[in-house]
This record gives structure tokens, sequence and C-alpha cells, in this order.
């Protein structure tokens, strides 16, 4: 029985044991409890029929350097990372999308230079991007693009580099991004950002 | 206990005022002094990050009960002095006895309730130092210096509260009841205090300031001072008001359904009268303090928005606007049921407008409860042309959603002027032209909120936010703001043509409070996983990560079941700390009804009563 089944069961036997309440017994004050037994069983009877989804930590993308070969092999890394640590799909499609906060990143591979993405990605406000899809003069879009290599995101040079490649390949374009200049483990991270765990004075993020 | 309220005068009316700078100065200077004591030794070092308990069902899920059920009974300690300040004042100011019972009753409740909340509060922090030590020490590193704070403040409470429930009696008569009020509004300031401290540990972990430059105070000072601490201060002070209010509602429509006098049923009515008031005066404005709160999340951080309102949290919201379109339902309901029962004639008067407004409430509560997406199977998104409805999607998104919220405020504000106006007929000259002027004013607001509303769909959703969601907030408000101080003007000339009678109620009118306070209750829990949730897989969100078992947010409905489980549980601890409170009176009930002693007829100088004495 799954986790949901249960809960839903426990639900229908709390609005249960709350009309049975209200139908048999005089007492005001366990009248009282069974109705509110009743609201809260069919609240949690709502909640649970709406889509179920937990938020889980992103998984983080091991790179095994010996086992990444080719440039293929980092743009199916960089794919997983655009969907789930990296955020990206949060507001960027790919293709034309009306929901979509910021540009569109279908082709971007083959429109920007990989140093110019990276900067795009490290030093999101060098460079801004208006949106010209609305009447009048041409404006930032809603969502600010964040500091990709610094938390809460974080992603480390590899991952930048392998998002990179995936984003040439979606384009169509050679991916300029090569296995030799993954770091090895040890190596400094991209934009080094001390985590909190080292020291609890290590990152400044004033707004 | 008038005796015990003696000596505490007397100890206080021995002591000059130099005295108690001297003392006052020494526990200040004690105090400051400790950090300096403490920081003077070399912190040990935690290694150990998380303990668990996976038999009382995990470390998270203990602290979740802990914690939910401490901001709840907290919730309801700063509501409650505030609602029974108000209600002091009230009784103080129109010489109705009636108010200043009701302020004594609730002060009554607030020693037990007081003690309830430290005790949760002290094994909350029991837990949290034993099952999060690291992040515990992370926490008090920057934050040690406002813990002192918060120890000062608790005291001077503590303090306050004592003279204040004791003194209450010792301080009835000339210049001794302006002294008792304003022990009552200190009592509130330091409450106040007490509230946005902790608020700026809970803020800083959503939005984090931290510097690493400067002296520990200075440290502190930029993390309390984080971009979500102030809105959340603001939306958590109405929100306690709006649970103060609605708890006393629900505890006088509780024992309303159970009185056998019919003194008590007049009592008890006119509590459950007082307490919607002061729950639905609060609830008006406690939307705008939401959307502050949210502006404020998007501007320090747009993922963090993003995951709220758009991401795996955007269902939250669907149930969000069910809570809130019941809690207005309720309200409104007992708005019309007064109408109905306790005004005599009124109901063929008003049938029209009230079968209006249910119908403009179940419109708006449909429009605020439709998702942005749908859940659909591919043959069915393939037959939508996606996963927004062709004629639904449109009222999926906030410009739909911000329109009906306003609206819906707009309709119930009007339901508690009909009520304050209903049995009463303006003898004011000048009353058909104000009459005129509040109705122009209301239809003519309501039109602009559609219209903008509209308007929302074609214009870039920054311009929808930073400017049509604004001007839909501030039109409301200035309806509020222009017609609630008219009607009192116009209404103190008035004659009452039909005199209230209290105590006629029907049953479901307690049902109707009670539900209203689970609502409220149900929202704060609901709303604080929500908080919590934004941070995703972060104890401190982008400083330090949540690396234990625990990292994920659990879906809503396994969360639903634990906000319904807080609630009931929270629900049983305000029983029981009225079941203990009034347990004294009930051998001197008899005598104590105080009912004779109070003018005879006399009706609430607040919205719905006679200004008649």
């Amino acid at each position: 029985m799954s986790e949901v089944v249960l809960l839903q069961l426990i639900g229908l036997a709390v609005v249960g044991t709350g009309i049975v309440i209200l139908l048999f017994i005089r007492a005001q004050f366990v009248r009282v409890i069974g109705f509110v037994s009743i609201v809260l069983g069919l609240f949690a009877l709502v909640a649970l029929a709406v889509p179920q989804m937990a938020s889980l930590p992103p998984a983080e993308e091991k790179f095994d350097i010996a086992t990444v070969k080719t440039p293929t092999d980092m743009a199916a890394i960089g794919q997983k990372i655009f969907f789930s640590k990296g955020q990206c799909a949060l507001c960027h499609s790919i293709g034309p999308s009306e929901a979509a906060r910021c540009p569109d990143l279908r082709g971007i591979g083959a429109k920007l230079s990989r140093e110019f993405i990276f900067e795009s990605l490290t030093h999101p406000q060098a460079y801004i991007y208006l949106d010209y899809r609305h009447e009048g003069l041409p404006k930032e879009y809603p969502a600010r693009m964040p500091y990709i290599n610094k938390n809460p995101i974080g992603l480390t040079k590899n991952e930048i580099l392998s998002v990179i490649a995936f984003l040439q390949q979606m384009s169509g374009e050679p991916i300029s991004v090569s296995p030799s200049e993954l770091e090895a483990p040890g190596q400094a991270p991209a934009a080094p950002v001390k985590s909190a765990e080292s020291t609890p004075v290590a990152v400044a993020q004033a707004r | 206990m008038l005796h015990q309220g003696g000596l505490l005068l007397k100890l206080v009316g021995g002591m000059t005022g130099r005295t108690w700078s001297v003392v006052t100065l020494a526990m200040l200077a004690g105090l400051v002094g400790i950090p300096a004591l403490s920081w003077a030794q070399d912190a040990t070092s935690v290694t150990t990050a998380y303990r668990d308990i996976p038999q009382l069902g995990g470390s998270r899920n203990i602290i979740w009960v802990i914690a939910q059920l401490h901001l709840l009974l907290a919730g309801f300690v700063l509501g409650v002095p505030i609602f029974a300040w108000v209600c002091e004042i009230v009784g103080w100011r129109s010489g109705d006895k009636r108010y200043d019972k009701l302020a004594k009753e609730f002060t009554k409740l607030l020693t037990s309730a007081y003690a309830t909340t430290a005790l949760f509060g002290g094994i909350l922090l029991f837990f949290l130092i034993g099952l999060y030590p690291k992040l515990m020490g992370y926490l008090t590193d920057i934050f040690f210096p406002s813990f002192v704070v918060y120890c000062v403040l608790f005291l001077l409470e503590t303090v306050t509260l004592y003279l204040y429930w004791y003194g209450w009696d010792a301080m009835q008569s000339g210049g001794m009841k302006r002294v008792h009020l304003f022990l009552g509004f200190l009592l509130n300031i330091f409450a106040f205090f007490i509230m946005i401290v902790p608020n700026s540990w809970a803020t800083f972990q959503a939005s984090p300031v931290v510097i690493s430059e400067g002296s520990d105070i200075a440290r502190a000072w930029a993390a309390t001072w984080n971009p979500t601490w102030w809105p959340v201060n603001v939306h958590r002070l109405i929100a306690n008001v709006v649970l103060g209010g609605f708890i006393c509602g629900a505890y006088a429509g509780v024992r309303y359904l159970s009185v056998s006098t019919s003194e008590e049923r007049d009592h008890y009515d006119w509590m459950g009268y007082v307490g919607n008031f002061i729950g639905v005066f609060g609830m008006l404005p406690l939307p705008f303090a939401g959307y502050w709160l949210m502006r404020e999340v998007y501007q320090y951080n747009q993922q963090m928005g993003i995951t709220l309102m758009g991401g795996f949290l955007s269902w939250l919201f669907i149930l969000q606007a069910m809570l809130i379109g019941v809690l207005f339902l309720g309200a409104n309901y007992y708005f019309w049921l007064g109408i109905t029962y306790r005004i005599p004639g009124a109901e063929a008067k008003y049938k029209a407008p009230i079968l209006t407004m249910l119908v403009i409430l179940l419109l708006c509560l449909g429009v605020w409860m439709t998702p942005h997406s749908l859940v659909a199977s591919l043959e069915e998104a393939r037959k939508m042309g996606g996963t927004h409805h062709p004629l639904l999607g449109v009222f999926g998104v906030m410009s739909a959603k911000m329109t009906v919220a306003n609206l819906m405020i707009l309709v119930t504000f009007m339901s508690f002027i009909m009520y304050w106006r209903a049995g009463k007929q303006e003898t004011a000259t000048w009353a058909k032209v104000a009459r005129a002027f509040m109705g122009g004013v209301l239809g003519v607001a309501a039109i602009i909120v559609i219209v903008l509303g509209v308007w929302g769909y074609f214009v870039p959703a920054i311009v929808r936010i930073n400017y049509f969601s604004v001007a839909q907030v501030l039109i409301v408000l200035f309806v509020m703001l222009t017609i609630t101080p008219l009607t009192a003007v116009l209404l103190k000339s008035a004659r009452t043509t039909t005199e209230m009678v209290w105590g006629r109620m029907p049953p479901r009118a307690g049902y109707a409070l009670v539900l209203n306070a689970v609502m409220v209750i149900l929202l704060m829990t609901l709303m604080g996983y929500a908080r919590s949730s934004s941070r995703v897989h972060w104890h401190i969100y982008g400083v330090m990560r949540d690396s234990s078992q625990y990292a994920y947010s659990p879906a809503l409905g396994y969360a639903a079941a634990f906000m319904a489980l807080n609630t009931f549980l929270f629900c049983l601890l305000v029983a029981f700390i009225f079941w203990v409170a009034t347990m004294g009176d009930k051998g001197k009930a008899p005598t104590a009804s105080g009912k004779g002693t109070l003018p005879h007829g006399a009706m609430p100088a607040m919205a719905g009563g006679s200004p008649e004495k």
C-alpha cells in the first residue's frame, strides 16, 4: 500500500469518525471535536488529491573524469544538470514559450560563443539581454539571471562546461568544449565560494 | 489574587525612579556582559552535524510538530494581548463594562498560555540543539547578541504581564486605569519585539545576509535586518490579531453551544460577534501583507519566488485559496446569520444583497482555485492544446487571482458595513449624499479592480506586478479607509429602528466560528510549510546546505496530514488552556456572571451595536 493510499484511508477514517460523533453523541464539546475532525480530514483528503510532488535535493553529478571520453559524454551530463541542479529550466525554455520568464535557449549554442556563455553564467550582469517581445521599449526579463557558480546553485567549472557542451549540442553546433579541460578533483573550482560548513562567515549574500 | 496584586503594587510603588533605573541598568549591563565572557573563550568545534530519533518519527518530524505548536501558541499569546488591550480601550472609552470583562477574561488565559508557550519553546530549543547541533552552532555564532536581547525582552514581558493581570482589579478607578492601559500598551510593545527577534532567526534562514567584516553585533544586526524580516514581521503581527480574534470567536462558539442559561447565551453570542469582528478586521489587510512578503521574496531571489509560486509548491496555493475562500465564506456567513437572527425583520430586507454577495464570493473562489496548469493525460493535453485549459486557463494566472482576491475583500467589507448599518436609520441631513458617495466609491473601485485585472493580461509581468497589482491593493485600502470613518460618523446620529437581540443565533453559528478558527490555524500551518519548503535543500538558503537524510521537502499530501495533526493538537491545547483558566469560575458561577452589574440592554460600541445606552 502506497503512502498516499494509507494517508487517504486515515483521512477517510477521521472524517467517518467525525460523522459518527455528530450523529450519535450529544455532548457539545465532543461534537465540536467531531466537527473539527471532519474539517481536518477533508482538508487532508483534498491535499492528497492534488499532484504529489516532493522536492528532492539535486543529485550530484559525479565527474569521474576517466569515464568522460568525448564531448558527447559531457553534453549528456550537461543535459542532466540543465534540468536538475542547474535549475535552468525553471526560467528558460528550449523553444518558444509564453510561460518562460527568460530568453528561449533554442539555438543559443550557435548564437553565442562558449566564452560568452561562460561569462553569462558566471557574470550574468555583464551584458543584459533585453526582452523585445513586448510593445514599447525593450525591457529586462522579469527574472534576473543568478550567478550559476555561486550558491544556492553553485555549479562547479566542470558542470558549467558540461552545460555549455549540452547547449552547443542542442543547437546543432560542434561541441567546442573538450574533456581535457575538466579539472581533476581537488583542483580549484571556477569561482571559489567557501561554504558555511568550513567557516561561519564565508558568504556575502547581501541584497 | 488581589492580595498578590497589592503586594506587587506596593513593591513597585516603593521603588523610586532612580532605583528602577539602577536596577535596570545593572541587569542590562550584566546581560550585555555575558557575550563578552563567552566570546573570550574559544568556541568548541561541533563535530556532530545531526542526531536522529527514528523511533519518534525522525528528527525533522519531531521538530515540525514542536515548532508548529510553539509558533501557534506564540501567535495566540501575542495576539490575545492585542485583542484584550483593544477591548479594554473600547470598554474604557464607551463605558461598556462587558468589554472590560471580556478583556479580563482573555488576559486571564495569558498566564497559563504564556507558560505553555514557553514550555514548548524550551522543548523546541533542547531538541534543536540536540538534533541539529551544527546548524544551531552556526546560528548561535551569528545571533548570540540577539539571544541576549530576547532574554531581556522576555523578562520585561513577564514582569509587565504579571502587573497587567494581577493589577487588573486594583487599577480600575481614576488615573490608575490609565496606568493599567499603559501597562497593556507596554505588554504589546514587548510582545511585538519578542515576536520580531525570533522572526529574524527564521527569516535569516530564508534570505540570509552574512557579512564577514565588523563586530559581532554588526554581523548580528546585518543578519537580523535581512530582506524578508519586516514583511514577515508585519504579516505575522496582523495574522496574530486574526488568530486571537477567531480563537476568541471559536471559544465563544463552543461555549454558546453548551451553555444553558439565557444570560450566558447572550454573553457568548456577543463574545462570538466581537471575536469574529476583530478576526475579519485583521483579515482584510492580511493579503496585502502577504503580497508584500512575496514581492520581497522575488526581489531577494527569483528562484525562491518561482519555486513558491510556479514550482513544486504551486499547488499549495490552490489549497491556500481554498482555505482563504472558506474563511471568507465562513466570516460572511456569520455576518449574514447575525443580520438574519439578531435583527428582527432584517431578513427580508437583506435577502437579495446577501444572495448576490454569496454568488460573487463563490465565483471569485472558483477563479482563485483554478490552477494554472491542469494534470492531464497526454491525450487530454493534446485535445486542450497544452496543459492549460483553453477557457479556464485564463483564470489560472496571477492577474485573475489578484483581481478576485481584492473583490472578495470588498464583498466581505460590504458584509461588515451592511451588518453595522442594519437596524438603524441615518438621521443626518447629508445621509443621502453620503450613501450615494459610498455606493459610488465602492462601484467605481470594483470596476477599476476588474479593469486592471483584465488589462494585466496584456502588459509585461513586471508592469502588472509593480503597478497594476499595487494599484488594486491601494484602491481597496482606499475604499476601506474612506467608507469606515464615513459610516462611523453617519451612524453616530442614527436612530435605532430595531434593537439587536443577542442569544438567538442558531447552533450552526457556533460551528461557523469554530470553522473560521480552524481555517486560520490551518492557513498558518500551510504557509509555514511553504516558507520552510521554499528553502528547498538548504538549512540557510545558499549558505548552509541540509545534508541530512531529511533534506527533501515532502509532498503536499504528506505535509497536509502533519498540518491537520498540528492543528488538532493545537486546538486541544487551547481547549485545555481555556478549561484550566476557567475552572475557578465554575465554583463561583452563580455570583460571578457579572451580568447584573452591566447596564441592561447595553449594546457594543463597535460595529453592529447601538450607540444608545
